[in-house]
């Protein structure tokens, strides 16, 4: 069975490899001078080249705020590109919401703008960046090439930012990553929560300090004052319902887990549930779910004794 | 690759009419359904000449993917071949150790097993029932990974101070189950679980575990090898007119090194 997949493998890699890889990035405006280059709601993978993942861009009057950077120099190259078809502006700020692999491994293509983080996020990257690159390259393949792990220069200090005529807020909170930048655009009353909000797609969890912290991070995000939601992967929206399905899903898979640890259920038991159905309907729900339970289970188990 | 299939079929069907004196003829056509390259190897290794035959009734299930190679979980249930079994043999083909452990189950508890090992590759795990007949039933599950769960050193670190105060600890509970009436004992231990296979580490792991009741009767009983997970979490299924008899249950355990750890349940 694996032989033969690994044949259907070989086969599809020498299909996808005889043209040029290309990402083909677009940006759509969805606010004045806000602009979003959308991901696909799926998981890493040979045939998306880890563009899973949304970045966008606010083009102000004194120069670009740039909010994630992507999953590659490829990524990171043509985004530049994209850029620079929409502006002249330099790019003075390049932002790295958390320091999952997808969102900063495009930095290498913006070396010559200040790249900022939480400080935490930079410590992050510095220890697991290099293990998190191996990692895309198994998923991904030759998309990541020439892709090396480019820091964070700079920490964030500032909780506000005015550039030209926009007004930004930058929020600090640790429930997806341990380190999580959300940015408000007080003047467009644009949000970019990053991965601290998923919208029609699973959420991940491998490094979420307690789903409670989570939970309560959004509870603080709902009581903002925006319009239109950018989530770090899903679709655009507006109002608030991107954070509720976030908050509905991450209060179900807390409850599931700790039901499950009072039953005394093992961690195949608590796999082999099914998903509720408010939540199978979303992108990668199944494989999510069960990444999570390998993640977290072990904690609740750990509580029940 | 066809090639390599069509020889592994052909040495399939070569073994399997050589041992045909001890073998029926169904058996001779049923090929692995994993199609692991090792299976014919672990086979010997494990369950030798004597005869087998594939049986979805053995579930073993894992996750398809090991999303953290150091701690996979793995839940085997021969609840179907209840009282006619002698003992349980569960391997991983393509680990650099393959055994995982061996459960000798009473014939009054319900063969049904879970706890967490470590795996390298992505590797066909089996579950091998000898029934009192002398005949194998073998279930088996395909688990894609990463690797390098079993040459990682342990978190807890052999010779870090954590495990050295803590070495033994046992914490339990017990489960009423919900669907068949019963009991499951959950138990978690601290120990580092070491394979031997990380730098300078060497192997350093529980070997041995026993479930008593009041008797001195064994109820259950492992035999664990290296590629178990560090503090391991371990359950065991009890029928529920065993569990008349609460705060009896003892569990006893030893390691490699001849550390012995016992807890009432
Ligand atoms: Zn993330």
């Amino acid at each position: 069975m694996k032989s033969l997949f690994a044949v259907f493998l070989l086969v599809l890699c020498s299909s996808v490899y005889s043209a040029p890889l290309q990402y083909n990035l677009t940006a759509r405006e969805i606010a004045k001078d806000t602009w979003v280059v959308e991901g696909k709601t799926e998981d890493f993978s040979p045939a998306n080249g880890g563009n899973i993942v949304n970045t966008a861009f606010v083009v102000t009057g004194d120069g670009v705020v740039l909010i994630d950077t992507g999953p590659s120099l490829r990524y990171g190259t043509e985004l530049r590109q994209l850029i620079g078809s929409v502006t002249d502006k330099p790019i003075l700020y390049v932002l790295n919401t958390h320091h999952h692999p997808d969102h900063f491994l495009g930095n290498q293509a913006f070396q010559d703008s200040p790249i900022y983080a939480l400080p935490e996020t930079g410590k992050l990257i510095a220890q697991q960046g290099n293990a998190f690159s191996e990692n895309m390259y198994r998923l991904v393949g030759d998309w990541m090439r020439s892709t090396e792990v480019h820091l964070p220069g700079q920490p964030l200090s500032v909780s506000q930012l005015k550039l030209g005529q926009h007004r930004f807020r930058f929020i600090s909170m640790t429930g997806h990553a341990g380190a999580d930048l959300v940015v408000l655009d007080e003047t467009t009353g644009v949000l970019f929560t990053a991965d601290m909000v998923f919208y029609q797609r699973a959420l991940t969890t491998p490094h979420t300090p307690d789903l409670k912290q989570w939970i309560a991070d959004l509870k603080r995000l709902e009581t903002l004052d925006f319009k239109l939601l950018v989530p770090g992967h899903g679709p655009v929206s507006e109002g608030r319902v991107a954070i509720v399905q976030t908050h509905a899903y991450l209060s179900w898979l807390d409850k599931r887990l700790s039901q499950a640890a009072e039953q005394g259920l093992s961690m195949n038991e608590v796999i082999e549930l099914p998903l509720d159905k408010h939540f199978d309907q979303l992108a990668v729900a199944r494989k999510e779910y069960v990444r999570s339970v390998a993640h977290l289970y072990e904690r609740y188990e750990n509580a029940m004794f | 690759m066809m090639i390599r299939l069509l020889l592994l079929t052909l040495l399939v069907t070569v073994s399997a009419v050589s041992a045909v004196s001890a073998v029926s003829a169904v058996q001779a056509v049923e090929s692995d359904p994993i199609q692991s390259p090792m299976w014919d190897y672990t086979r010997q290794q494990f369950i030798g000449s004597a005869p087998y035959h594939f049986d979805e009734r053995v579930k073993v299930l894992l996750p398809a993917f090991a999303e953290n190679p150091t701690q996979v979980p793995l839940q085997i249930d021969a609840t179907a071949l209840a009282g006619d079994i002698e003992r349980i043999v569960v391997w991983a083909d393509l680990n650099p150790i393959q055994h995982i452990f061996t459960y000798y189950p009473h014939p009054d508890v319900i063969p049904k097993v879970s706890l967490r090992f470590k795996v390298q590759q992505g590797t066909a795990v089996r579950a091998a029932v000898l029934t009192q007949s002398g005949v194998w039933h073998v279930g088996s599950a395909y688990l894609d990974a990463a690797g390098g769960g079993c040459t990682t050193p342990s978190t807890t670190g052999n010779g870090s101070p954590f495990w050295e105060s803590h070495l033994g600890e046992t914490q339990s509970r017990s489960f009423p189950l919900a669907s068949k009436g019963g009991v499951r004992f959950k138990f978690r231990v601290i120990h580092p679980m070491d394979t031997g296979l990380a730098d300078a580490i060497p192997e350093f792991y529980i070997q041995q575990v026993i479930l008593q009741n009041a008797k001195k009767e064994s109820l259950a009983r492992l035999e664990l090898s290296q590629p178990v997970a560090e503090n391991p979490v371990i359950s065991f299924d009890l029928r529920d007119d065993l569990n008349d008899q609460a705060g009896q249950y003892q569990l006893w355990m030893r390691d490699n090194n001849g550390n012995e750890f016992e807890k009432a349940l």
